[in-house]
């Protein structure tokens, strides 16, 4: 039990902090949602050669404010024969994990939740509960298109988790410990784990995409086939909660990215003085958990979407096969040389070059097979 | 004193729940309650210490288990039908059976008065240890078991035709 | 401080309900949860009896993480019969399957 500031009950005092703590995650998620907002409306506008959000406030800036107010003032609709409790619950569900996921979240030095020395696998565990609201929103909007929405919605995230778990295990066998802190302190300077195993970051990455279901992995909101997936029967506010969900969700992949593979608050200056230190450690993870948080939004401009089939077989066939390769290499050089992580690097970065280079190798098969099934089908026809 | 209260919470959503599961007539709700009590087995595990268990436990049903046994009551529709044809015809039976068992076994554990207070957390590097090291035969064999049930599953459920 | 009968007769009720579900219930998914629910019971007990007297023996929990791949194959071999018995004759009550009765 700890004593509450200001003489507070014990008692009270843990209940008080809980709340605050909450508070603070919530006020986090909702701000950062809306900064994302604007973020990727500019971004896209930019690539496409537009000037996006300008004129509500200055450069556009309030316009997600806007947009907010917009959503919370909305009518609630629910169709009649949507079922009444798990409509409600699914938005929780989905929105619930997230929020919970950010006790974990190094920030800096002593700013953190709770420093678990179980926190890499905490935050797997949250990541794959949202599966179970989705599919619930799927089901529960009584709606063709909700429903496979949210059943294809399912199995990608539940097959995209097998790549993306088995590149954390990469990192933890590199650093030897599932605690967050811990892993950040094993990255001092420049040795940072992204040069020592960048293959399993970008599989991390990758997999990451699929997890938060961003393009071009968005196949469950797919518009052009399934109207909007299983967000279709869902407006307002309950919409406006799954949508920070998915940015919410975004910022945590991309944090982990951060801690895991750029060595978290490390950066210069922050052991200059006790409570600077902290700020800027604070100052620098935000700014590389942000930098990927844009990437995320670059890409989303740049690639076309997958076809159901193709994410699949991408995941099963090239991506899962990946990454096992690397982890068994990975972890017979940790055994071979216990002191040195120099052969692990060397490896992986070999590795990474022929994943890279069997790309283009492996789409000139996939082209060869195809045009001999069309051709086959022209001769068939003729 | 909080540790209590939690358990009493515990206790009360487990037991609530998983009667749920027996008694509620609509299946996506039952499958719903199955994985709150999962939640709350998990939070035990919390309770006694066994803080790596407990996400392996979410991971597994409520992330795995739960969405499988979804997908399959969402692939087998049914009509609706009268409360009283969910049960079968030998429920008065088994409960007569069942209820004396149940209340004997509980009331026989309560003779177990160990103390569970041990050191919090840090079950990881243990567990590894025994996974790996003294049963590393049984998970070998446990990824075979794996494999024959994914196996068979595709089997079962592949259409003749394809 | 909690005693380890606490864990262990929760583990109990638990289980027995498992078992009413299992005997009562005429739907075959319904079934299968009330067997999961079965295993959870097992696996409170184990983990609790691990902790028996304070001294965390890890034996108990690996017996757990046994019964997560159990579960796990069965729920799977489980569900792929009900779909295959589902695809023959559009029900899933266990009574209603006498194909094999003879």
């Amino acid at each position: 039990m700890v004593p509450g500031p200001f003489g507070l009950d014990p008692v009270l005092w843990a209940v008080l902090r809980l709340v605050i703590a909450v508070a603070l995650a919530a006020g986090l998620v909702f701000n950062g949602a809306l900064a994302q907002i604007y973020l990727e409306r500019k971004i896209q506008a930019i690539i496409q050669d537009r000037t996006g959000p300008m004129h509500t406030g200055p450069y556009g800036l309030l316009q997600t404010f806007a947009d907010a107010i917009k959503l919370l003032g909305k009518e609630d609709i629910r169709a009649r024969l949507t079922d009444h409790w798990f409509f409600l619950a699914a938005p929780a569900i989905v929105f619930a994990p997230m929020l919970a996921s950010y006790v974990v979240i190094p920030f800096a030095p002593g700013v953190m939740g709770a420093d678990l020395n179980v926190g890499l696998l905490y935050l797997t565990t949250l990541g794959s509960m949202t599966v179970l609201g989705i599919v619930i929103a799927g089901w529960a909007s009584n709606n063709k298109y909700s429903l496979i929405g949210g059943l294809r919605s399912a199995g990608q995230l539940i097959s995209y988790e097998v790549p993306q778990i088995v590149s954390l295990v990469t990192v933890v066998l590199v650093v030897g410990s599932l605690s967050m802190t811990a892993i950040v302190g094993s990255q001092p300077g420049l040795q940072v784990n992204a040069l020592i195993i960048p293959l399993a970051f970008v599989t991390y990455f990758i997999a990451g995409l699929a997890e938060t279901n961003r393009v071009p992995f968005d196949l469950p909101e797919a518009e052009s086939e399934l109207v909007a997936g299983f967000l279709t029967e869902y407006s307002g506010m309950r919409w406006g909660l799954f949508f920070v969900a998915e940015y919410g969700e975004v910022t945590v992949v991309s944090s982990i990215i951060a801690t895991l593979w750029f060595g978290g608050w490390h950066g210069p200056f922050t052991d200059v003085h006790p409570l600077l230190g902290p700020a800027l450690g604070v100052l620098w993870f935000t700014l590389k958990t942000y930098f990927f948080v844009l990437v995320f939004m670059w890409i989303r401009a740049t690639l076309p979407r997958f076809r159901i089939d193709q994410l699949m077989s991408f995941c099963w066939k090239f991506l899962i096969p990946v990454t096992l390769v690397n982890l068994l290499v990975t972890a017979i050089l940790v055994l071979a040389f216990p002191t040195s992580l120099v052969p692990v690097a060397i490896a992986n970065w070999i590795l990474l070059f022929v994943f890279a280079a069997s790309i283009p190798f492996l789409q000139r098969r996939r082209l060869v097979s195809l045009r001999a099934r069309l051709a086959a089908r022209e001769h068939a026809v003729a | 004193m909080i540790e209590a209260a939690f358990f009493a919470l515990l206790v009360i959503g487990m037991v609530g729940a998983g009667a749920g599961v027996v008694l509620l007539n609509r299946i996506t709700g039952a499958a719903l309650l199955m994985a709150f009590t999962f939640l709350c087995n998990a939070g035990m595990f919390l309770l006694l210490g066994a803080e790596t268990i407990a996400m392996f436990q979410v991971l597994i049903y409520v992330g795995a288990i739960t969405v499988l046994i979804l997908y399959g009551v969402m692939f087998t529709p049914q009509r609706d039908r009268p409360y009283a044809l969910f049960f079968q015809k030998q429920t008065p039976l088994a409960a007569l059976f069942v209820a004396p068992i149940a209340i004997a076994v509980a009331v026989f554990s309560f003779s177990f008065r160990d103390s569970t207070a041990g050191p919090k957390g840090a079950d990881l590097a243990p567990l590894a240890t025994s996974v790996f090291r003294d049963f590393a035969f049984p998970f070998e064999v446990a990824s075979v078991l794996l494999l024959a049930a994914m196996v068979g599953a595709i089997v079962l459920v592949k259409r003749e035709d394809e | 401080m909690i005693p380890l009968g606490a864990f262990v007769a929760v583990s109990a009720v638990l289980f027995f309900i498992g078992v009413t579900g299992v005997l009562v219930r005429r739907n075959a998914v319904v079934i299968l949860m009330c067997v999961e629910l079965m295993l959870n019971a097992t696996n409170l007990a184990l983990v609790a009896f691990s902790r028996r007297g304070g001294i965390p023996d890890e034996r108990g929990s690996v017996f757990v993480v046994f019964v997560f791949v159990v579960a796990a194959a069965e729920v799977a071999v489980g569900l792929a019969i009900i779909l295959a018995l589902y695809r023959n004759r559009p029900t899933v009550d266990v009574d209603e399957v006498h194909a094999m009765k003879g």
